[in-house]
């Protein structure tokens, strides 16, 4: 009886996770770039590199999102913004880090008005560099991202059952 | 009791309602975002991209916000979903004809598939988000504009054969296709259908560049999914209906499939080439054009008949 429950719990666990790498829709939040980061995102959409081919779609709201793209250094004005903006995604929610101000500040870094890089202020499961990153990079970055998913969720998995 | 039973049920869950229309309309939504996306030059999505959509939304954490109804804001995405299942019992879905039919089903229909417009506008006039309330606002705008037209297009095949029972009108269009003698009805009719699903260019009550997701804006998880589900569900059911009263009826599964995706590929057409409309612009294309043109095939209809008779 418990045997083919935990089989039950570990279909739907899979079915799930599938669902989960092929559809991550993503919401685009700068957190005070010089915009450079965010062109290069635009220009990920744009149908050149069509990125609906892994199912990434951009939201409008942090209800229907489940990647937060952020660019540039954490602004002391964007800071509360970015904390509301995280804590309105619904879980299960990743974050990744656009561009080298991202990451640690870049050419900002130490400035007197910026935090550093998006993980000082929340979690981030994956980092894009440059300055700023390719289309290309970008999309690797997040394919990664969705494809490191899987060991973990599996152990979570193997925790539960 | 068991014999009576179990077919319903079946009728129910599986075929015709209930399972089939799920997938018809996940195989209807996706040729739609792939078409789209070939005449805008790009790949488009894979073909289970649909079913991963749902999947994920269903498995997502779901927060009903502050300020809102609670038990409205659960309930409304059911009720949509609801009405649009319903519906999908009173259309000849995949060329096998209606399973239930009554004198006037035709009308029952039509409000059934409406629902979902008018549960999506209470939606967001439930929560206190200002998008969501633009978008009501918008959706509801919308909804009085082309439901007239609407009807009144879908009602035109109904005044020739006599009926207002889908299948009594499809035996009676099987002799003549009613596209050829009633081509202003057609036209307002797959227009109204884009309005109805909010597709592009009439696509202002969700316009993700100026209000975020309209009134869907607070939804996530499984209420978005329901929602979601209703839409493609719509689009189905729609595109049904109007390839069975204007395109000589429906009766084998390759005549479904050959008219309902000729009339997809026309709605996509549209959908690629325009941009979106203003909620104004929109309301006055419905109003002074499409409701006035289809007054004017009514005439034309009745002076026919008039000297028909
Ligand atoms: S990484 Fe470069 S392009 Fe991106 S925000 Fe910083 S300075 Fe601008």
């Amino acid at each position: 009886m418990d045997g083919s429950r935990n089989h039950v719990i570990r279909t739907l666990e899979t079915v799930k996770r599938w669902g989960r790498l092929n559809s991550p829709w993503a919401l685009h939040f700068n957190t005070g770039s010089c915009n450079g980061c965010d062109i290069e995102i635009l220009a990920t959409l744009t149908p050149r590199y069509d990125v609906e081919r892994f199912g990434i779609k951009l939201q409008g709201s942090p209800r229907h999102a489940d990647v937060l793209l952020c660019t540039g250094p954490v602004t002391r004005q964007a800071h509360d913004r970015l904390l509301r903006i995280y804590a309105q995604m619904h879980e299960p929610k990743y974050v990744v880090a656009i561009g080298s101000c991202a990451l640690s500040g870049g050419v900002f870094a130490d400035c007197y008005n910026t935090l550093g890089g998006i993980d000082q202020v929340i979690p981030v499961d994956a980092y894009i560099p440059g300055c700023p990153p390719r289309p290309e990079a970008i999309i690797d970055g997040i394919v990664k991202l969705l494809s490191s998913l899987q060991p973990v969720e599996l152990q979570m998995e193997k925790e539960t059952v | 009791m068991m014999g009576t039973i179990l077919p319903v049920l079946a009728s129910l869950l599986l075929f015709p309602g209930g399972l089939t229309v799920f997938l018809t309309g996940m195989a209807y939504e996706w040729m739609n975002r792939k078409l789209l996306a070939r005449f805008q030059t790009r790949v488009g999505p894979r073909w289970f991209q649909p079913l991963a959509d749902v999947i994920k939304l269903l498995a997502k954490e779901e927060v009903v916000p502050e300020d809102v109804h609670p038990g409205l804001f659960t309930a409304l995405p059911v009720v949509a979903l609801a009405g649009c299942l319903t519906a999908a019992l009173y259309v000849p879905l995949w060329g096998v004809g209606p399973l239930y039919n009554f004198p006037g089903d035709l009308i029952v229909t039509l409000f059934l598939l409406s629902l979902l417009t008018l549960c999506l506008g209470i939606a967001g006039a439930n929560t206190f988000d200002r998008f969501s309330l633009v978008g009501a606002t918008r959706a509801f705008t919308q909804l009085f504009s082309y439901e007239a037209p609407f009807l009144l297009a879908l009602l035109g095949p109904a005044f020739v054969a006599g009926s207002w029972q889908i299948d009594e009108i499809m035996a009676s269009g099987a002799a003549r296709w009613v596209i050829l003698t009633q081509p202003i009805g057609f036209i307002v009719a797959v227009i109204g259908l884009i309005g109805k699903l909010e597709l592009p260019p009439f696509d202002a009550p969700e316009a993700e560049t100026e209000i975020v997701a309209g009134s869907l804006t607070e939804y996530s998880g499984r209420g978005l999914a329901l929602f979601h589900m209703g839409k493609i569900i719509e689009l189905v059911l729609g595109i049904t209906l109007i390839a069975a009263l204007y395109l000589g009826g429906l009766y084998s599964p390759l005549d479904f499939l050959i008219k309902t995706i000729a009339l997809l590929i026309v709605i996509v057409i549209l959908e690629a080439l325009f941009a979106r409309l203003r909620i104004d612009q929109s309301v006055g294309l419905w109003w002074r054009y499409g409701t006035l043109l289809v007054l004017l095939q009514w005439l034309g209809t009745i002076f026919w008949k008039g000297v028909a008779i």
